[in-house]
Protein backbone atom coordinates (compact mmCIF):
# COMPACT_ATOMS: atom_id res chain seq x y z
CA UNK A 1 0.00 0.00 0.00
CA UNK A 2 1.21 3.60 -1.31
CA UNK A 3 2.57 5.60 1.62
CA UNK A 4 0.04 8.26 2.45
CA UNK A 5 1.37 11.61 0.81
CA UNK A 6 0.86 13.79 3.82
CA UNK A 7 3.30 11.58 5.94
CA UNK A 8 5.99 12.44 3.50
CA UNK A 9 8.62 14.46 5.01
CA UNK A 10 9.30 17.52 2.95
CA UNK A 11 12.01 19.59 2.09
CA UNK A 12 10.92 22.99 1.74
CA UNK A 13 12.28 25.50 -0.89
CA UNK A 14 12.12 28.29 0.74
CA UNK A 15 10.53 29.70 -2.41
CA UNK A 16 7.20 30.62 -0.48
CA UNK A 17 5.35 30.27 -3.66
CA UNK A 18 7.16 27.45 -4.77
CA UNK A 19 6.32 25.29 -1.25
CA UNK A 20 2.74 26.18 -1.71
CA UNK A 21 2.48 24.87 -5.11
CA UNK A 22 3.94 21.60 -3.91
CA UNK A 23 1.75 21.49 -1.25
CA UNK A 24 4.47 22.44 1.25
CA UNK A 25 7.47 21.45 -0.26
CA UNK A 26 10.06 18.51 -2.54
CA UNK A 27 9.22 15.24 -1.23
CA UNK A 28 12.09 14.61 0.69
CA UNK A 29 15.01 12.66 -0.88
CA UNK A 30 13.63 13.05 -4.21
CA UNK A 31 15.73 14.48 -7.30
CA UNK A 32 14.22 16.63 -9.53
CA UNK A 33 15.17 17.76 -12.49
CA UNK A 34 14.98 21.81 -13.03
CA UNK A 35 14.67 22.27 -16.99
CA UNK A 36 14.42 25.40 -19.22
CA UNK A 37 16.34 27.34 -21.80
CA UNK A 38 18.70 30.33 -21.53
CA UNK A 39 18.08 33.06 -19.17
CA UNK A 40 14.88 31.33 -17.37
CA UNK A 41 16.19 31.75 -13.70
CA UNK A 42 17.45 28.35 -13.46
CA UNK A 43 20.44 28.97 -11.45
CA UNK A 44 18.92 31.58 -9.07
CA UNK A 45 15.87 29.31 -8.41
CA UNK A 46 18.84 26.40 -7.50
CA UNK A 47 21.04 28.83 -5.41
CA UNK A 48 18.17 29.93 -3.75
CA UNK A 49 17.23 26.52 -2.61
CA UNK A 50 20.05 26.14 -1.33
CA UNK A 51 20.80 29.11 0.52
CA UNK A 52 17.43 28.34 2.48
CA UNK A 53 18.34 24.73 3.09
CA UNK A 54 21.43 26.18 4.88
CA UNK A 55 19.92 29.02 6.59
CA UNK A 56 17.79 25.68 7.88
CA UNK A 57 21.09 24.03 9.20
CA UNK A 58 21.04 21.48 6.38
CA UNK A 59 24.16 21.50 4.29
CA UNK A 60 24.04 22.23 0.83
CA UNK A 61 26.29 21.61 -1.79
CA UNK A 62 26.39 23.55 -5.55
CA UNK A 63 28.24 21.70 -7.91
CA UNK A 64 29.36 24.44 -10.92
CA UNK A 65 30.08 21.71 -13.84
CA UNK A 66 30.56 24.97 -16.42
CA UNK A 67 31.26 28.27 -14.82
CA UNK A 68 33.56 28.69 -11.79
CA UNK A 69 32.30 29.05 -8.60
CA UNK A 70 33.89 32.71 -8.09
CA UNK A 71 32.56 33.89 -11.29
CA UNK A 72 29.01 32.20 -10.96
CA UNK A 73 29.05 33.85 -7.19
CA UNK A 74 29.80 37.25 -9.05
CA UNK A 75 27.11 36.83 -11.80
CA UNK A 76 24.17 35.75 -9.78
CA UNK A 77 21.49 37.25 -8.25
CA UNK A 78 23.29 39.52 -4.58
CA UNK A 79 19.92 37.87 -2.35
CA UNK A 80 19.12 39.98 1.04
CA UNK A 81 19.35 36.64 2.60
CA UNK A 82 22.42 35.44 1.63
CA UNK A 83 24.47 35.67 4.97
CA UNK A 84 27.87 35.49 3.66
CA UNK A 85 28.56 33.10 7.41
CA UNK A 86 27.40 30.48 5.73
CA UNK A 87 29.87 30.29 3.09
CA UNK A 88 32.70 30.42 5.71
CA UNK A 89 31.14 28.02 8.40
CA UNK A 90 30.73 25.81 5.23
CA UNK A 91 26.87 25.43 5.49
CA UNK A 92 26.64 26.42 1.92
CA UNK A 93 29.54 24.97 -0.22
CA UNK A 94 30.73 25.12 -3.87
CA UNK A 95 32.45 23.09 -5.93
CA UNK A 96 33.87 22.98 -9.08
CA UNK A 97 33.36 20.13 -10.74
CA UNK A 98 36.18 19.97 -13.41
CA UNK A 99 38.18 19.65 -10.18
CA UNK A 100 36.90 16.19 -9.48
CA UNK A 101 37.34 15.74 -13.03
CA UNK A 102 41.25 16.49 -12.95
CA UNK A 103 41.52 14.49 -9.65
CA UNK A 104 39.68 11.85 -10.63
CA UNK A 105 42.02 11.73 -13.99
CA UNK A 106 39.02 11.94 -15.92
CA UNK A 107 39.85 13.89 -18.58
CA UNK A 108 39.00 13.07 -21.93
CA UNK A 109 36.56 14.68 -23.85
CA UNK A 110 34.46 11.57 -23.16
CA UNK A 111 33.78 8.83 -20.24
CA UNK A 112 33.57 5.30 -20.81
CA UNK A 113 30.37 3.83 -19.29
CA UNK A 114 32.84 2.76 -16.06
CA UNK A 115 34.33 6.31 -15.59
CA UNK A 116 30.59 7.58 -15.65
CA UNK A 117 30.06 5.17 -12.70
CA UNK A 118 33.50 6.45 -10.83
CA UNK A 119 32.18 10.19 -10.88
CA UNK A 120 28.72 9.17 -9.84
CA UNK A 121 30.80 7.27 -7.09
CA UNK A 122 32.38 10.26 -5.98
CA UNK A 123 29.76 12.87 -5.96
CA UNK A 124 27.62 10.43 -4.00
CA UNK A 125 31.04 9.96 -1.80
CA UNK A 126 31.05 13.63 -1.25
CA UNK A 127 27.58 14.05 -0.19
CA UNK A 128 28.08 11.44 2.24
CA UNK A 129 31.30 12.50 3.54
CA UNK A 130 30.05 16.46 4.29
CA UNK A 131 26.86 15.39 5.25
CA UNK A 132 25.08 17.05 2.51
CA UNK A 133 20.96 17.40 2.43
CA UNK A 134 20.48 19.32 -0.59
CA UNK A 135 22.38 19.32 -3.55
CA UNK A 136 22.56 21.40 -6.95
CA UNK A 137 24.25 19.97 -10.39
CA UNK A 138 24.05 23.38 -12.75
CA UNK A 139 24.05 21.50 -15.09
CA UNK A 140 23.84 17.76 -15.72
CA UNK A 141 23.04 18.83 -19.40
CA UNK A 142 27.36 19.75 -19.40
CA UNK A 143 27.85 16.20 -18.11
CA UNK A 144 25.66 14.68 -20.35
CA UNK A 145 27.98 15.94 -23.17
CA UNK A 146 30.96 14.43 -21.44
CA UNK A 147 29.50 11.06 -21.22
CA UNK A 148 27.81 11.30 -24.99
CA UNK A 149 25.59 8.36 -25.32
CA UNK A 150 22.19 7.95 -24.13
CA UNK A 151 23.08 4.45 -22.03
CA UNK A 152 25.61 6.15 -20.04
CA UNK A 153 23.55 9.06 -19.43
CA UNK A 154 20.99 6.88 -18.08
CA UNK A 155 23.16 4.85 -15.80
CA UNK A 156 25.26 8.21 -14.28
CA UNK A 157 21.58 9.62 -13.46
CA UNK A 158 20.16 6.55 -12.12
CA UNK A 159 23.32 5.20 -9.69
CA UNK A 160 23.11 9.18 -8.50
CA UNK A 161 20.07 9.82 -7.69
CA UNK A 162 19.43 5.95 -6.02
CA UNK A 163 22.69 6.78 -4.06
CA UNK A 164 21.84 10.45 -3.14
CA UNK A 165 17.78 9.30 -2.06
CA UNK A 166 19.53 6.93 0.01
CA UNK A 167 21.68 9.47 1.16
CA UNK A 168 18.51 11.71 2.10
CA UNK A 169 19.63 14.49 0.08
CA UNK A 170 17.22 16.30 -2.25
CA UNK A 171 18.56 17.39 -5.32
CA UNK A 172 17.81 19.54 -8.41
CA UNK A 173 19.81 18.61 -11.93
CA UNK A 174 19.63 21.62 -13.81
CA UNK A 175 18.68 20.83 -17.30
CA UNK A 176 19.23 23.60 -20.34
CA UNK A 177 16.78 22.95 -23.31
CA UNK A 178 16.36 25.24 -26.61
CA UNK A 179 14.37 27.75 -26.84
CA UNK A 180 11.48 26.54 -28.52
CA UNK A 181 11.97 23.27 -27.85
CA UNK A 182 9.15 21.28 -26.41
CA UNK A 183 11.70 18.80 -24.82
CA UNK A 184 12.14 18.64 -21.00
CA UNK A 185 15.92 17.86 -21.67
CA UNK A 186 18.75 17.82 -24.33
CA UNK A 187 19.49 13.87 -24.20
CA UNK A 188 15.68 12.25 -23.39
CA UNK A 189 16.61 10.48 -21.05
CA UNK A 190 17.09 12.86 -17.67
CA UNK A 191 13.20 13.60 -17.76
CA UNK A 192 12.38 9.76 -17.48
CA UNK A 193 14.34 9.03 -14.20
CA UNK A 194 14.01 12.15 -12.48
CA UNK A 195 11.26 12.36 -9.09
CA UNK A 196 9.86 16.02 -10.65
CA UNK A 197 9.94 17.99 -13.22
CA UNK A 198 10.26 22.07 -13.24
CA UNK A 199 10.07 23.72 -16.19
CA UNK A 200 10.93 27.05 -16.33
CA UNK A 201 10.74 29.18 -19.55
CA UNK A 202 10.10 32.69 -21.65
CA UNK A 203 6.63 33.12 -22.58
CA UNK A 204 5.82 35.84 -24.93
CA UNK A 205 3.06 37.65 -25.00
CA UNK A 206 2.07 40.32 -27.53
CA UNK A 207 6.10 41.32 -27.08
CA UNK A 208 6.12 40.90 -23.51
CA UNK A 209 8.32 38.64 -22.26
CA UNK A 210 7.67 36.80 -19.43
CA UNK A 211 10.05 34.41 -17.14
CA UNK A 212 7.58 31.38 -15.98
CA UNK A 213 7.77 28.68 -14.21
CA UNK A 214 5.42 25.36 -14.14
CA UNK A 215 5.79 22.16 -12.09
CA UNK A 216 5.21 19.34 -14.96
CA UNK A 217 5.71 16.00 -12.29
CA UNK A 218 6.58 15.06 -8.80
CA UNK A 219 6.48 11.81 -7.96
CA UNK A 220 5.20 12.01 -3.75
CA UNK A 221 2.84 14.82 -3.68
CA UNK A 222 -0.30 16.46 -5.62
CA UNK A 223 1.39 19.71 -7.19
CA UNK A 224 -0.74 22.60 -8.97
CA UNK A 225 0.20 22.23 -12.87
CA UNK A 226 -0.60 25.83 -13.88
CA UNK A 227 1.72 28.34 -15.09
CA UNK A 228 3.21 30.96 -13.01
CA UNK A 229 5.01 33.94 -13.93
CA UNK A 230 8.37 34.78 -11.56
CA UNK A 231 10.37 37.74 -10.86
CA UNK A 232 14.06 37.10 -9.78
CA UNK A 233 14.74 39.40 -6.96
CA UNK A 234 17.13 40.39 -4.19
CA UNK A 235 14.05 38.82 -1.70
CA UNK A 236 13.84 36.06 -3.75
CA UNK A 237 12.30 34.48 -6.43
CA UNK A 238 8.45 35.66 -6.84
CA UNK A 239 5.55 34.20 -8.17
CA UNK A 240 2.45 34.94 -9.41
CA UNK A 241 -0.17 32.70 -11.59
CA UNK A 242 -0.12 33.90 -15.12
CA UNK A 243 -3.26 35.46 -16.39
CA UNK A 244 -5.35 33.32 -18.50
CA UNK A 245 -7.21 35.89 -20.69
CA UNK A 246 -3.51 37.05 -21.50
CA UNK A 247 -3.27 34.39 -24.03
CA UNK A 248 0.53 34.38 -25.53
CA UNK A 249 3.49 31.44 -26.11
CA UNK A 250 6.13 29.91 -24.80
CA UNK A 251 10.00 30.02 -26.23
CA UNK B 1 -13.09 70.73 5.63
CA UNK B 2 -11.40 70.79 2.39
CA UNK B 3 -11.94 68.25 -0.12
CA UNK B 4 -8.99 66.26 0.70
CA UNK B 5 -9.41 66.19 4.36
CA UNK B 6 -12.85 64.78 3.83
CA UNK B 7 -11.95 61.98 1.50
CA UNK B 8 -8.92 61.54 4.08
CA UNK B 9 -11.55 61.44 6.60
CA UNK B 10 -13.77 59.20 4.30
CA UNK B 11 -10.40 56.76 4.16
CA UNK B 12 -9.76 56.79 7.93
CA UNK B 13 -13.37 54.34 8.20
CA UNK B 14 -12.13 51.96 5.86
CA UNK B 15 -11.48 48.41 7.85
CA UNK B 16 -8.20 46.66 7.22
CA UNK B 17 -8.29 44.31 4.58
CA UNK B 18 -10.18 46.48 2.14
CA UNK B 19 -10.43 47.46 -1.27
CA UNK B 20 -12.28 50.67 -2.28
CA UNK B 21 -12.92 52.24 -5.43
CA UNK B 22 -11.63 55.91 -5.57
CA UNK B 23 -13.94 57.52 -8.13
CA UNK B 24 -12.20 60.82 -9.25
CA UNK B 25 -13.60 63.19 -11.18
CA UNK B 26 -11.16 64.66 -13.88
CA UNK B 27 -10.59 68.60 -12.04
CA UNK B 28 -10.31 66.87 -8.67
CA UNK B 29 -7.42 64.20 -9.24
CA UNK B 30 -4.48 65.85 -7.11
CA UNK B 31 -7.12 66.53 -4.21
CA UNK B 32 -7.57 63.09 -3.97
CA UNK B 33 -4.23 62.13 -4.04
CA UNK B 34 -3.38 64.41 -1.65
CA UNK B 35 -6.15 62.54 0.76
CA UNK B 36 -4.53 59.67 0.43
CA UNK B 37 -0.87 60.46 0.55
CA UNK B 38 -0.35 63.75 2.33
CA UNK B 39 -3.41 63.52 4.90
CA UNK B 40 -4.68 59.65 5.16
CA UNK B 41 -0.99 58.10 4.33
CA UNK B 42 0.80 60.01 6.71
CA UNK B 43 -1.03 60.41 9.73
CA UNK B 44 -1.25 56.47 10.21
CA UNK B 45 2.22 56.07 8.89
CA UNK B 46 1.43 53.81 6.15
CA UNK B 47 3.68 52.31 3.74
CA UNK B 48 2.09 53.34 0.17
CA UNK B 49 2.70 51.54 -2.94
CA UNK B 50 2.28 54.15 -5.69
CA UNK B 51 1.24 52.28 -9.04
CA UNK B 52 1.33 54.69 -11.83
CA UNK B 53 -0.05 53.18 -15.11
CA UNK B 54 -1.37 57.15 -16.28
CA UNK B 55 1.31 59.19 -15.45
CA UNK B 56 5.19 58.60 -15.42
CA UNK B 57 7.22 58.24 -12.11
CA UNK B 58 9.13 61.45 -12.42
CA UNK B 59 5.99 63.85 -13.43
CA UNK B 60 4.01 62.47 -10.77
CA UNK B 61 7.10 62.61 -8.48
CA UNK B 62 7.58 66.45 -9.61
CA UNK B 63 3.98 67.25 -8.99
CA UNK B 64 4.04 65.78 -5.59
CA UNK B 65 7.06 67.85 -4.82
CA UNK B 66 5.73 71.41 -6.05
CA UNK B 67 2.61 70.48 -3.91
CA UNK B 68 4.89 69.79 -1.02
CA UNK B 69 3.46 66.26 -0.41
CA UNK B 70 5.79 64.20 1.79
CA UNK B 71 6.72 60.88 -0.55
CA UNK B 72 9.39 59.62 2.05
CA UNK B 73 7.27 56.18 2.59
CA UNK B 74 5.91 56.55 -0.97
CA UNK B 75 7.37 53.59 -3.62
CA UNK B 76 6.44 53.85 -6.88
CA UNK B 77 5.81 51.15 -9.34
CA UNK B 78 5.97 53.03 -12.75
CA UNK B 79 3.81 51.09 -15.71
CA UNK B 80 4.28 53.54 -18.16
CA UNK B 81 7.92 55.00 -18.89
CA UNK B 82 9.35 51.96 -20.65
CA UNK B 83 6.06 52.15 -23.09
CA UNK B 84 7.52 56.28 -23.86
CA UNK B 85 10.75 55.27 -24.10
CA UNK B 86 11.44 57.25 -20.97
CA UNK B 87 14.02 57.73 -18.69
CA UNK B 88 13.93 54.23 -15.89
CA UNK B 89 16.56 55.57 -13.67
CA UNK B 90 14.71 56.86 -10.82
CA UNK B 91 16.40 55.95 -7.83
CA UNK B 92 15.49 53.69 -4.97
CA UNK B 93 11.87 54.69 -4.44
CA UNK B 94 10.80 53.33 -7.73
CA UNK B 95 10.70 49.87 -9.76
CA UNK B 96 9.75 49.84 -13.60
CA UNK B 97 7.06 47.44 -15.08
CA UNK B 98 7.97 47.22 -19.12
CA UNK B 99 4.57 47.88 -20.16
CA UNK B 100 0.92 48.28 -18.63
CA UNK B 101 -0.19 44.74 -20.38
CA UNK B 102 2.58 42.96 -17.97
CA UNK B 103 0.09 42.91 -15.46
CA UNK B 104 1.71 39.76 -13.86
CA UNK B 105 4.96 42.36 -13.29
CA UNK B 106 2.71 44.27 -11.62
CA UNK B 107 2.17 42.16 -8.97
CA UNK B 108 5.27 40.58 -8.54
CA UNK B 109 6.86 44.30 -8.19
CA UNK B 110 4.29 44.80 -5.63
CA UNK B 111 5.10 41.67 -3.58
CA UNK B 112 8.49 42.23 -3.88
CA UNK B 113 7.53 45.77 -1.82
CA UNK B 114 5.72 44.54 0.26
CA UNK B 115 7.73 41.97 1.84
CA UNK B 116 10.59 44.75 1.55
CA UNK B 117 7.88 46.96 3.95
CA UNK B 118 8.37 46.57 7.70
CA UNK B 119 5.64 49.25 7.89
CA UNK B 120 2.32 47.51 10.03
CA UNK B 121 -0.04 49.27 7.68
CA UNK B 122 0.09 48.99 4.20
CA UNK B 123 -1.63 50.77 1.32
CA UNK B 124 -2.07 50.25 -2.41
CA UNK B 125 -2.71 52.90 -4.92
CA UNK B 126 -3.63 51.70 -8.21
CA UNK B 127 -3.64 54.87 -10.86
CA UNK B 128 -5.80 54.48 -12.93
CA UNK B 129 -7.79 51.11 -13.99
CA UNK B 130 -8.51 53.72 -16.84
CA UNK B 131 -5.04 53.95 -18.36
CA UNK B 132 -4.80 49.90 -17.63
CA UNK B 133 -7.62 49.63 -19.74
CA UNK B 134 -6.33 51.15 -22.94
CA UNK B 135 -3.49 48.70 -22.92
CA UNK B 136 -5.52 45.42 -21.66
CA UNK B 137 -9.02 44.10 -22.42
CA UNK B 138 -11.63 44.32 -19.67
CA UNK B 139 -11.82 40.27 -19.57
CA UNK B 140 -7.98 40.13 -18.70
CA UNK B 141 -8.00 43.18 -16.69
CA UNK B 142 -11.09 41.89 -14.44
CA UNK B 143 -9.20 39.01 -13.96
CA UNK B 144 -6.16 40.59 -12.81
CA UNK B 145 -7.40 42.59 -10.24
CA UNK B 146 -9.91 39.67 -8.98
CA UNK B 147 -6.41 38.01 -8.29
CA UNK B 148 -4.42 41.26 -7.42
CA UNK B 149 -7.19 42.15 -4.55
CA UNK B 150 -7.49 39.11 -3.44
CA UNK B 151 -4.02 38.45 -2.71
CA UNK B 152 -3.63 41.91 -0.95
CA UNK B 153 -6.79 41.55 1.02
CA UNK B 154 -5.07 38.44 2.52
CA UNK B 155 -2.00 39.63 3.41
CA UNK B 156 -4.13 42.38 5.39
CA UNK B 157 -3.47 45.07 2.73
CA UNK B 158 -5.54 47.81 1.32
CA UNK B 159 -5.94 48.83 -1.97
CA UNK B 160 -7.37 52.17 -3.59
CA UNK B 161 -8.33 51.84 -7.14
CA UNK B 162 -8.64 54.83 -9.04
CA UNK B 163 -11.17 55.45 -12.03
CA UNK B 164 -11.28 59.03 -13.09
CA UNK B 165 -15.09 59.32 -13.15
CA UNK B 166 -15.07 61.32 -17.23
CA UNK B 167 -13.15 58.53 -18.53
CA UNK B 168 -15.47 55.19 -17.40
CA UNK B 169 -17.47 53.48 -18.95
CA UNK B 170 -20.62 51.28 -16.96
CA UNK B 171 -18.30 47.74 -18.07
CA UNK B 172 -15.45 49.66 -16.36
CA UNK B 173 -17.11 50.95 -13.76
CA UNK B 174 -18.61 47.41 -12.94
CA UNK B 175 -15.17 45.32 -13.44
CA UNK B 176 -14.12 47.17 -10.14
CA UNK B 177 -17.02 47.08 -8.28
CA UNK B 178 -17.34 43.78 -8.44
CA UNK B 179 -13.85 43.48 -6.37
CA UNK B 180 -14.53 46.90 -4.32
CA UNK B 181 -15.71 47.06 -0.90
CA UNK B 182 -17.44 50.47 -1.03
CA UNK B 183 -17.25 53.54 -3.17
CA UNK B 184 -15.80 57.12 -2.24
CA UNK B 185 -16.69 59.21 -5.17
CA UNK B 186 -15.02 62.86 -5.57
CA UNK B 187 -16.47 64.74 -7.75
CA UNK B 188 -17.77 68.49 -8.47
CA UNK B 189 -20.66 69.19 -6.57
CA UNK B 190 -19.47 67.61 -3.39
CA UNK B 191 -16.38 69.76 -3.30
CA UNK B 192 -18.89 73.01 -2.92
CA UNK B 193 -19.92 72.83 0.46
CA UNK B 194 -16.75 71.22 1.24
CA UNK B 195 -13.16 73.10 -0.22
Amino acid sequence: MAEPEQQRERCKTGIEALDSILYGGIPRSNTILLTGSCGTGKTSLALEFLIHGALEGERSMFVSVTEASEKLLANVIKYDFLDKSLLSSEKLIFIDLPLIYERLGLVKAELSMEEAGILASSIIDLVKELKIKRMVIDSITSIGYKLKTQEKIRDFILKLSKGLSALGCTSLLVSEVQPGTQAYSTFMVEEALADGIILMGNMERRGDLLRTLQVIKMRGTTHSRAKYVLDLTPAGVLLVPLLKGGGGGST
Amino acid sequence: MTLSGRVAAELEQIPPSAAISLQVGVDYYLDAIRAVLDIYAAKRDVDVIYITATISYQAISDILKALEIDTSKVHFIDCISHTMMGTSIGGTQVLFVESPTMLENIMLKTEYLLRKSKAKEKLVLLDSVNSLAIHNSNYVLSEFLHIFVSSLRSREVNTLIVTIIEHTTPELNNIVNLVSDSVIRVKEEERGGTA
